[in-house]
């Protein structure tokens, strides 16, 4: 099994490079548009566009023209994000059916969550996503939508961190069995979910920059495994990899939330929007898990033959991306 | 019957899409590699061609899908990378409804063609699709991240496909394969006659 799995993982990985870019195997962090009312016709909007590769975001805020300014913007400049704040007034009645605009998001990979926050305490929020950069208002939403946009950002969101799927294609080579690559996978699911809920949730947080170190670190930590694996050497992990799928599971549930903002999500749907943003990322991972199966079945129908010394290259290129993020996101923290 | 009155409407369908995803890339929300991805996933014409070839790679055994399998990815890259430094090239929808209508006809007469020109066929159908693809892409400020995004797809498609034929001994599973190679004449006909009438 590893045999085939190696010669795609080399072809899957001359491509991985040029896949990351520009997400470089950083989590992609949503922007967040909250629009609180005031008064009557008073609302505030507070436009979280996040830091975008280290230059300000290039999508803008587009308000609908009958909006109206009371005062001057404040923008403020935060860590990862930029922060602007400005109070319109809004003609009584028209909010429902208002579209706004984020031109500029298209050329992203950005969500942006939007929530409305009325003075009866009603709450309404929906995800934009750049293949279609507009909200339009709208008061009660059907709890199927909003399931919808999170099953699919939770999907969109495990396609976009190519650290996670480097780890779980490392896992896949090292794996021996139908059964024990059941027992990983299901491992690797459950510590995720774990951790992701818990964040979500905030009964535990980890800060960003080493946490992203750490989870570099779990696929630095994969590379060695695997050549132990070529040379027919055996090791803890590769005798339970899902002891190891399992704790670096815990790390990259982390990573996960990272791609749910709470923030702006309305208290009452965190329970539905945390389960299908998971449900998105554990169909996105058995998609992937599935098309590296089906391509390694493939692969040796076609009887693919390459040198021996090339099965090495996943695990010295898996183990020297893994370095290459582990000492880039490290010198990140300083 | 019943089938033959779908063709009409099938071929229609898939006529019409190219244009609409010629006009700018698919944004996917996800980068460019995606965005190429989809972008080969939108255009039925470059998709019958790698069914054709994969389907007449693999009638042809393991040897000649191996050297499809190789030989396509590679001149598509290399042609592709060609051809996001060309000047635009017009429409040339009927080159490649024509090519892959050859392919489709060579499924259907499951022709006995050696492993080398099953390559050969390969790099020049890659060749076609890599020149296309890139030059469009050009017009499109796509770069190569959108290119790999099709090498990508295109390669996984041909591999996934021509591996599923490749163990079919049986009469009447050849014969299948056969029908649906002719089905892909059928609807490029059809793309054909609609091109010729300057519906697309």
């Amino acid at each position: 099994m590893n045999r085939a799995l190696r010669k795609l993982a080399v072809l899957l990985l001359l491509m991985a490079g040029f896949w990351s870019v520009p997400g470089s195997a950083h989590e992609s962090q949503p922007g967040l548009l909250e629009i609180r009312q005031l008064t009557t016709e008073r609302w505030e909007i507070v436009w979280r566009a996040p830091i975008y590769y280290g230059k300000s975001h290039p999508a803008r805020l587009a308000l609908p023209a009958d909006w109206r300014p009371v005062g001057e913007p404040s923008v403020q400049r935060l860590a990862s994000a930029d922060l602007r704040r400005q109070v319109v007034t809004v003609p009584p009645g028209t909010l429902n059916g208002s579209v706004i605009g984020f031109p500029g998001l298209e050329q992203t990979i950005t969500d942006v969550f939007v929530r409305l926050a009325r003075l009866d305490g009603s709450e309404a929020s929906q995800v934009v996503r750049p293949s279609k950069p507009e909200a339009v208002l709208r008061g009660e939403r059907p709890w199927h939508v909003t399931a919808g946009e999170y099953l699919v950002l939770g999907f969109h969101h495990i396609l976009l961190g190519i650290d996670h799927l480097l780890f779980v294609l490392g896992l896949l080579v090292i794996v021996r069995g139908n059964r024990m690559l059941v027992k990983t996978i299901t491992a690797f699911t459950v510590a995720h979910s774990i951790t992701l809920g818990l964040a979500t949730l905030g009964y535990a947080s980890v800060p960003g920059p080493p946490l992203n170190a750490a989870i570099a670190l779990s696929i630095l930590f994969l590379g060695p495994e695997m050549v132990r694996v070529w040379r027919g050497h055996t090791s803890l992990t590769i005798r339970h990899p899902w002891v190891v799928a399992f704790c670096f599971g815990l790390l990259h549930g982390f990573g996960f939330a990272s791609g749910l903002s709470v923030v702006g999500m309305p208290r009452a749907e965190i329970p539905l929007t945390l389960a299908m943003f998971n449900v998105g990322v554990e169909l996105g991972q058995l998609a992937f898990v599935a098309l590296i199966l089906l391509s390694y079945r493939a692969m040796r129908t076609l009887e693919f033959r390459w040198p021996r010394w090339a099965e090495l290259g996943p695990a010295y290129a898996i183990g020297s991306l893994g370095a290459y993020w582990t000492i880039q996101r490290t010198a990140m923290m300083f | 019957m019943k089938r033959l009155g779908l063709l009409p409407w099938l071929a229609a369908g898939l006529a019409a899409l190219p244009g609409a995803a010629q006009a700018h890339l698919v944004n996917s929300g996800l980068g460019p590699f995606y965005d190429g991805a989809l972008h080969l996933l939108l255009s039925p014409g470059d998709l019958l061609g790698l069914l054709a070839l994969a389907l007449l790679a693999g009638l042809r055994g393991t040897t000649a899908a191996r050297a499809a399998v190789t030989a396509l990815p590679t001149a598509l890259l290399l042609a592709g990378l060609i051809g996001l430094t060309l000047p635009v090239i017009p429409n040339l929808a009927w080159l490649s409804t024509l090519a892959f209508m050859l392919l489709g006809v060579l499924v259907a007469f499951d022709v006995r063609l050696p492993p080398v020109i099953i390559a050969a066929l390969a790099g020049v159908y890659g060749t076609l699709l890599g020149l296309l693809n890139g030059s469009t892409l050009a017009t499109m400020d796509a770069g190569v991240g959108s290119l790999l995004g099709i090498v990508l797809t295109a390669f996984m498609l041909v591999l996934l496909a021509s591996a599923a034929v490749v163990p079919l001994h049986a009469f009447w599973a050849r014969i299948t394969v056969r029908v649906a190679g002719s089905w892909v004449v059928a609807v490029g006909m059809l793309m054909l006659g609609w091109l010729a009438q300057g519906a697309v």
